[in-house]
């Protein structure tokens, strides 16, 4: 089953601060701002895939595509599937 | 010694000779699955149209490439060399830039080159309209529209003094092939002046240590600004007769499975890689959908940071049942000073390691290393080439015996005599015959193990960053205590790197609001005109950072604070 909106946006929020060690607020710019460098992408990612028990294929994403909370939920809704 | 001449007639020969042989792939997001494919005759063809499309100037120039990874980028250097002209490739700046900064900063860095003409993309160019003081021109490429969404239109308001470079020698050497950056994104960038002869020189000592033939193919993700993209993954096959396949950096750090999907359809047999790659595929296997056939690969080479025993095994556990061995995994030394490589592990062998407590560090008054590895185990680099003599020096300049280390000198046919830069072209002084590297090593058994370093430099993934360029960067953000900013390298021992920190003073008294706005302008500012996002910003009040007896600044010494108080290492 695929998570819904509140759960994508709780565990990015998880995620990114596990990442940075400091809570994300709406809006605030992660890749973009420098807050996380290019190989956090990844992690995030990584982070997310675990916290949501999805895959998200990396294939056609950007860092950009994780830049804030709401382009995170947007992006995962768009291609996370259920992990095996 | 090989004129400028021989050079281009003998690499048009080869591309002839493999007139109908596909030497080039290019592969570009997001056409994943379509490489741009380059036979030798259409190679030659299609260079030689991309040049000819172009206003160059009649004279034998200095030309500046700023494009993004695309199959123009790769043709275009070559044709330029071909054509006589020199050329040298900027860095293309991240997808995730602040684009007004970027430009900005630009206009000053390309205006401290003494350079003849600029060719960049369309909407860039007119971004930057006649703020260089020299011309500039623009390239059409096939997915250009992509790049250039990351510039807004709109000219930079940038105004800068004329800037004169009369008195300098800014006309190139008969024998000078390209320019290679090798570090540096302020005012002081420079570059290494790379000759035929070098070239010629290092292609034979690799194509003798690795056994280098038609029959390989070279399989890359590192960027031609970088001296293992642009020679190892680049030029060495094309020179050769061999195949190589380039994908972009950032399509590979979001996903780096398609390397080893391109190394299974195109059955390559060398990929060079920096250590923190080792560690990154490791990691990601478990994740990886697909399965792919490795077993084409005759070496993984490591190298362009210090080898790690940790990554090497991860990568050997993670990928074994796909093909790799143990003895496929290789290292080698390299810099854009001798070209490239230095030296290699010998092929089919097992890496050679010693333990550290067989390493006799001893009490020597050495000045500070920028950057000492810490491991258990050190990793051999493996043999220098041939006609390559590595010597390690101590205090005061006496050799030293197997096992002791000391500073990296090196002597090879392939080092460079020159740079250029913002003073023109300037000649490169040897220590009787020796350059010395600024890198910390020792010799075992004829290996050579490099293991630290006296120049402030922090690798990250590969990258060298100069803590002095982050710090200038800095130190212009209003609020920051000026001079009182310092940037260092942090291990990042997930990926077997390391990461960029920071430390300001705050120039008024100390609070918590502004420390965080001053944190998010470090980190943009970082990211805009370094390309690296600093993993780490600490913005402290006054008389925070460590100085020396001497009064001066101590990165070793503030470094070790940092550690200690921000991120409570023992």
């Amino acid at each position: 089953m695929k998570p819904d909106s509140d759960a994508i946006r709780n565990a990015a929020r998880e995620a990114a601060q596990e990442i940075t060690g400091r809570p994300l607020k709406d809006g605030q710019k992660l890749v973009s701002s420098g807050l996380i460098d290019s190989l956090s992408v990844l992690r995030l990612i990584t982070l997310l895939e675990k916290k949501l028990h999805v895959l998200i294929p990396p294939e056609t994403l950007q860092p950009e595509d994780f830049d804030d909370l709401d382009l995170i939920v947007e992006t995962v809704e768009r291609v996370a599937v259920p992990s095996r | 010694m090989t004129s400028h001449q021989d050079f281009c007639t003998q690499l048009r020969e080869q591309l002839l000779a493999n007139k109908d042989k596909v030497l080039l792939r290019v592969i570009s997001a997001p056409h994943f699955d379509q490489p741009s494919e380059f036979a030798g005759a259409t190679f030659l063809a299609r260079a030689e149209e991309l040049v000819s499309s172009l206003p160059l100037p009649k004279e034998r120039s200095v030309i500046l490439l700023l494009l993004p990874h695309s199959p123009e980028l790769f043709l275009l250097q070559v044709a330029l060399v071909l054509r006589g002209h020199v050329p040298a490739i900027l860095a293309w700046p991240t997808s995730r830039i602040d684009a007004d900064k970027y430009q900005r900063n630009l206009v000053h860095q390309l205006s401290n080159l003494p350079a003849d003409l600029l060719v960049t993309l369309p909407r860039l160019l007119e971004n930057l309209g006649g703020n260089l003081p020299y011309p500039a021109v623009s390239l059409t490429l096939k997915d250009g529209a992509t790049y250039e969404k990351l510039f807004p239109a709109g000219q930079v308001s940038e105004r800068l003094e004329h800037r004169e470079f009369s008195g300098r020698n800014t006309r190139p050497s008969a024998d000078t092939l390209f320019l290679q950056f090798s570090g540096g994104t302020t005012g002081a960038q420079k570059a290494i002046v790379v000759t035929a002869s070098m070239m010629s020189r290092q292609f034979e000592q690799l194509r003798q240590a690795l056994d280098f033939s038609a029959e390989d193919g070279v399989a890359s993700w590192l960027p031609l600004y970088h001296d293992m993209g642009l020679i190892a993954c680049y030029w060495m096959p094309l020179w050769h007769g061999a195949a190589s396949l380039q994908m972009g950096a950032n399509d590979w750090v979001m996903n780096p499975a398609l390397l080893l999907k391109y190394v299974d359809r195109y059955r390559a047999t060398f990929c060079w890689l920096p250590n923190f790659s080792f560690s990154y595929l490791g990691q990601r296997r478990e994740l990886m959908q697909e399965e792919y056939r490795l077993d084409s690969v005759r070496a993984w080479i490591n190298c362009s940071e210090p080898v790690r025993q940790k990554s090497m095994q991860q990568f050997a556990a993670a990928f074994a049942d796909w093909g790799v061995r143990r003895e496929s995994l290789q290292s080698s030394y390299a810099m854009a000073e001798t070209v490239f490589a230095i030296t290699q592990s010998p092929l089919g062998r097992e890496l050679f390691s010693v333990p550290r407590s067989e390493v006799h560090h001893g009490a020597q008054s050495y000045s500070p290393l920028a950057f000492d590895l810490m491991d258990d185990v050190y990793v051999s680099s493996g043999r220098p080439l041939s006609d390559t003599k590595i010597k390690i020096v101590g205090v005061g300049g006496a050799a030293r015996p197997d096992a002791f280390p000391g500073e990296i000198y090196v002597q090879t046919p392939s080092l460079f005599s020159g740079y250029w830069g913002s003073d023109g072209f300037l000649t490169h002084s040897l220590h009787e015959g020796w350059h010395a590297t600024g890198d910390f090593g020792f010799v075992v058994r004829g290996e050579l193990f490099v293991i630290g370093r006296f120049k402030d430099i922090v690798i990250v993934g590969g990258n060298n960053i100069f803590p002095e360029d982050v710090e200038a960067v800095v130190n212009t953000i209003s609020g920051i205590y000026p001079g009182r900013v310092v940037a260092f390298g942090v291990e990042d021992t997930q990926y077997g790197t390391q990461s960029l920190a920071v430390v300001a003073e705050m120039k008024n008294d100390f609070n918590e609001d502004e420390a965080q706005r001053l944190d998010a302008d470090i980190r943009k500012m970082v990211l805009t005109t370094m390309g690296v996002a600093p993993r780490h910003v600490a913005v402290v009040p006054q008389k925070w950072i460590v100085k020396s007896t001497a009064g001066k600044i101590s990165r070793r010494e503030t470094r070790e604070r940092f550690l200690r108080e921000k991120l409570g290492a023992a």
